[in-house]
C-alpha cells in the first residue's frame, strides 16, 4: 500500500472547547489508485488532505506513507516529505506572482537541493512543455489564464516525479470547458500511471475518479468504487 | 537553496519592488553615511594631533618643568634647592642610560642691533645641534655645534622672521650683530617652520608655531657667561633613545634630579601623555558623533524590522506556498534573513557614495580635517550588514515558524 492510516485523529484547542475535526480514520490507498476525498465544508477533509500531504500533524493515530511512518515527524522531516513524496494543486494555483513559470516550476528543485541551475531549468521547461505551456515558460503566472496557471500549477506538482499528486478543489477557480480540460490532463496522468487523489465536493470531478472516499463529521462515511477506470 | 542563490532570490525581490526598496534603505543609507563623516572627523582630528606632535618634536621628549609652589609655603628642602639648571641637564647627560639628548633653555628679550637698526628680541639659549635638526629646519648656514657651547662661542643663529627687517635683502650669514652690545656672528638661518589648525574658530591662517621663527639660538654656555646671574632655566626636555624607553628615563632622570635637589620639586611629563590628554578631550565630541551615527543607524534598522515585517504579511500566502512544495523553515528563516541583509547592503553601498560626499563637504566647506581609509569605508558597510542582520532576525524567524496551512489558506 502506498498510504495506509490507522485511527487518524485530530483536535484543536480553541481554549474553552476542543474542535474534533477527523474522529478516527482508517483506509488505506494503493499505488496507481485515482481516489476522490468528498465532503461538505467542515466535514473535516481538508484536515484529512492537510495531513495526507504532510502540512499537519495529526494529534494521535498513524500514517505510513511509502512504507515508513509519517504521523510523528519533524516539521523538517515533513518538510522533506512534502518536497519528494507529494505534488500540490491547489484551487487558486498558488503560483508565486513575481517570478517567470520556469522559476515557479524550479522551485521544489531548489529546496530539493543538489541539483545545478542548468539541470533544474532543463527539467522544468521539459516538464511546462509536457503540459503544453513550452511557449510560456518566460511568462509570469499574471499574463496566463486560468487554465493555463493550473497547468502550470500540475508541472509544478509533477517536477520532482512525486509518490502522490493532491488536487484540492483543481477546477473550482475555473470555468467549466477549462475545467474539464484540466480534469483530462489529470486523467491522462492517471493512466499514466500516477496515483492522484481529488479533494473536492463537486461530485462531476469526483466521478473521474475510479474510487470515492466520503467524509462525513470527522469519520469515513462511505467508500465505495467507481466501477473501475474508464 | 544555497546562499547565493538566496542573495541572488533577495536582490531579485527587492528589484521587484522598487518603491518599497528606497523607503527601507533610506535609514541605512543616512546611517552608513553619517559612520562615515563621524570616522572621517575623528581619524583626520587624530592625524591632525600626531602632525603637530611630530611637528613639535616627537614622543621621545619628556618634559621637565618646576613644580609651582607657594614662596611662603615652602619647607627648607624646597628653598634650598636651586631649582632646575643647566647643571642638572648636564647630570641627566651624563647619567641617565637610556637618555638621547637633552635640551635646556634659557630665554631672555634682550636689545639685538645691526647697523642703526634696534629691536627687542627673544634669544634663546640652547645647546642642541641635531635634536633641532630633527625638527627644526635650517634655512641657510649652520646650527649651533657642541664646539660652540665647549668654547662660550659668540655665534647665533637667527630666526628667519627678522632676517629682512635687520637686512634687507643683504646675505646674513658672516655678518656681526649686536646682542645687548656683545657682537655675535651670524651662522645661520631658521627655516620657517609653519603648522595651521584647520576649523578652530577660522584660526586657520594662524601660525601656531611663529615663535620659533621670531626667535634666535645662541650658546646656552655663552646665555649663562654673558646675560644670567646663574644657570636656572626656563625649560627642559629631554629625549629617550626609543620611545620605548621614555618611562625608564623618567624615572632615572626622577632618581639624578632628586638626588641633586634634595626634594621632588620638579614634575616630568611625558609628550605621548599630553596627546592622551588631548585624545581624551576629542574623545567626549567623539561619543557625541557616535550617537548620531548609532542613532541614525538604529533608527534604520527599526525601519527594515518593520518594513520586513509588513512585506512578511504581505507574503504569508507565498510562505504557505514555499513550505508546501518542500521548504523546510530554516529555508524560509534564510531567505527573509538574506533578503534584508541585501537590502542593507545596498543600503550601505549607498550609504558609502553619500559619506564620501559628505566628508568632502565637511572638509571643503567647513575646513575640518578629516581622513578616510579603506578601513573606515569596510567598517561602515559592515555596520549596515551588521544592522540588517540584528533587525531581519525576528522578522525572519516569524516567516520561519509560520504555520502551513494558515499560511496556505491566508486571505
Amino acid at each position: 500500500m502506498l498510504i495506509s492510516t490507522r485511527d487518524l485523529r485530530k483536535s484543536y484547542d480553541l481554549g474553552s472547547v476542543e474542535v474534533h475535526a477527523l474522529r478516527g480514520i482508517t483506509m488505506e490507498i494503493g499505488a496507481g489508485e485515482y481516489l476522490a476525498i468528498m465532503g461538505p465544508s467542515g466535514s473535516g477533509k481538508s484536515t484529512l488532505m492537510h495531513i495526507l500531504g504532510c502540512l499537519d500533524s495529526p494529534s494521535s493515530g498513524s500514517y505510513v506513507l511509502n512504507g515508513s511512518e509519517v504521523a510523528g515527524l519533524q516539521s523538517r522531516e515533513l518538510a522533506r516529505v512534502r518536497n519528494k513524496q507529494i505534488g500540490f494543486v491547489f484551487q487558486n494555483f498558488n503560483l508565486l506572482p513575481r517570478i517567470d513559470l520556469i522559476s515557479n516550476v524550479s522551485l521544489p528543485l531548489v529546496y530539493h537541493g543538489s541539483m545545478s541551475k542548468t539541470d533544474r531549468t532543463r527539467k522544468a521547461s521539459e516538464q511546462l512543455e509536457r503540459l503544453g505551456l513550452g511557449h510560456r515558460l518566460k511568462h509570469r503566472p499574471n499574463e496566463l489564464s486560468g487554465g493555463e496557471r493550473q497547468r502550470a500549477a500540475i508541472a509544478r506538482a509533477l517536477v520532482n516525479e512525486p509518490s502522490i499528486l493532491l488536487a484540492d478543489e483543481p477546477t473550482g477557480n475555473l470555468d467549466q470547458k477549462t475545467g474539464r480540460e484540466i480534469m483530462s490532463i489529470l486523467d491522462e496522468l492517471h493512466s499514466g500511471g500516477r496515483t492522484v487523489v481529488l479533494v473536492t465536493h463537486d461530485a462531476n470531478v469526483a466521478d473521474h475518479a475510479n474510487r470515492t472516499i466520503r467524509i462525513e463529521d470527522g469519520a469515513v462515511a462511505e467508500d465505495k468504487s467507481n466501477g473501475g477506470p474508464r | 537553496m544555497n546562499l547565493m542563490e538566496s542573495i541572488g532570490a533577495g536582490a531579485r525581490d527587492m528589484a521587484s519592488n522598487k518603491g518599497r526598496a528606497v523607503i527601507t534603505i533610506i535609514g541605512i543609507v543616512l546611517g552608513v553615511a553619517s559612520v562615515v563623516t563621524v570616522l572621517a572627523l575623528m581619524k583626520g582630528g587624530e592625524q591632525q594631533s600626531l602632525d603637530f606632535m611630530d611637528e613639535m618634536g616627537g614622543l621621545r621628549e619628556i618634559r621637565i618643568t618646576n613644580t609651582r609652589v607657594d614662596r611662603l609655603m615652602m619647607t627648607a628642602a624646597e628653598k634650598a634647592s636651586e631649582r632646575l639648571t643647566y647643571r642638572d641637564a648636564q647630570a641627566i647627560q651624563e647619567q641617565c642610560e637610556s637618555v638621547g639628548y637633552v635640551d635646556p633653555e634659557i630665554t631672555r628679550f634682550l636689545t639685538v642691533s645691526y647697523g642703526d637698526k634696534t629691536y627687542q628680541m627673544k634669544v634663546l639659549g640652547t645647546n642642541r645641534e641635531y635634536p633641532y635638526a630633527d625638527s627644526m629646519p635650517l634655512g641657510e648656514g649652520r646650527w649651533l655645534s657642541d664646539k660652540d657651547c665647549d668654547n662660550y662661542a659668540n655665534v647665533v643663529t637667527m630666526g628667519t622672521t627678522y632676517k629682512e627687517d635687520l637686512f634687507g635683502d643683504e646675505e646674513a650669514i658672516g655678518k656681526t650683530i649686536l646682542i645687548d652690545g656683545v657682537p655675535f656672528e651670524v651662522v645661520g638661518l631658521t627655516k620657517k617652520k609653519e603648522f595651521y589648525f584647520q576649523g578652530q574658530g577660522g584660526g586657520s591662517d594662524r601660525n601656531v608655531l611663529e615663535w620659533f621663527n621670531r626667535s634666535h639660538y645662541i650658546p646656552i654656555t655663552t646665555m649663562i657667561k654673558r646675560f644670567t646671574v646663574n644657570d636656572r632655566l626656563d625649560g627642559l626636555e629631554i629625549a629617550a633613545k626609543r620611545v620605548d624607553l621614555v618611562p625608564a628615563l623618567m624615572e632615572e632622570a626622577r632618581t639624578v634630579l632628586t638626588r641633586r635637589h634634595g626634594v621632588e620639586d620638579f614634575n616630568l611629563e611625558a609628550k605621548s601623555e599630553q596627546m592622551q590628554q588631548r585624545s581624551e578631550q576629542e574623545g567626549f565630541f567623539n561619543i557625541i558623533f557616535w550617537a548620531i551615527a548609532f542613532v541614525s543607524l538604529f533608527v534604520g534598522g527599526v525601519v527594515i524590522a518593520n518594513i520586513m515585517l509588513s512585506s512578511i504579511t504581505e507574503r504569508v500566502r507565498e510562505i504557505g506556498v514555499r513550505k508546501a512544495i518542500g521548504a523546510a523553515d530554516r529555508d524560509l528563516f534564510m531567505q527573509f534573513l538574506v533578503e534584508a541583509v541585501v537590502v542593507t547592503a545596498a543600503g550601505g553601498v549607498v550609504g558609502l557614495f553619500l559619506g564620501l560626499g559628505l566628508v568632502a563637504v565637511v572638509s571643503n566647506v567647513l575646513g575640518m580635517p578629516t581622513s578616510l581609509s579603506v578601513g573606515i569605508l569596510a567598517s561602515a558597510f559592515f555596520c549596515a550588514v551588521g544592522v540588517g542582520l540584528v533587525f531581519g532576525l525576528f522578522p525572519a524567524m516569524k516567516a520561519g515558524r509560520l504555520n502551513s496551512v494558515e499560511a496556505l489558506h491566508y486571505e
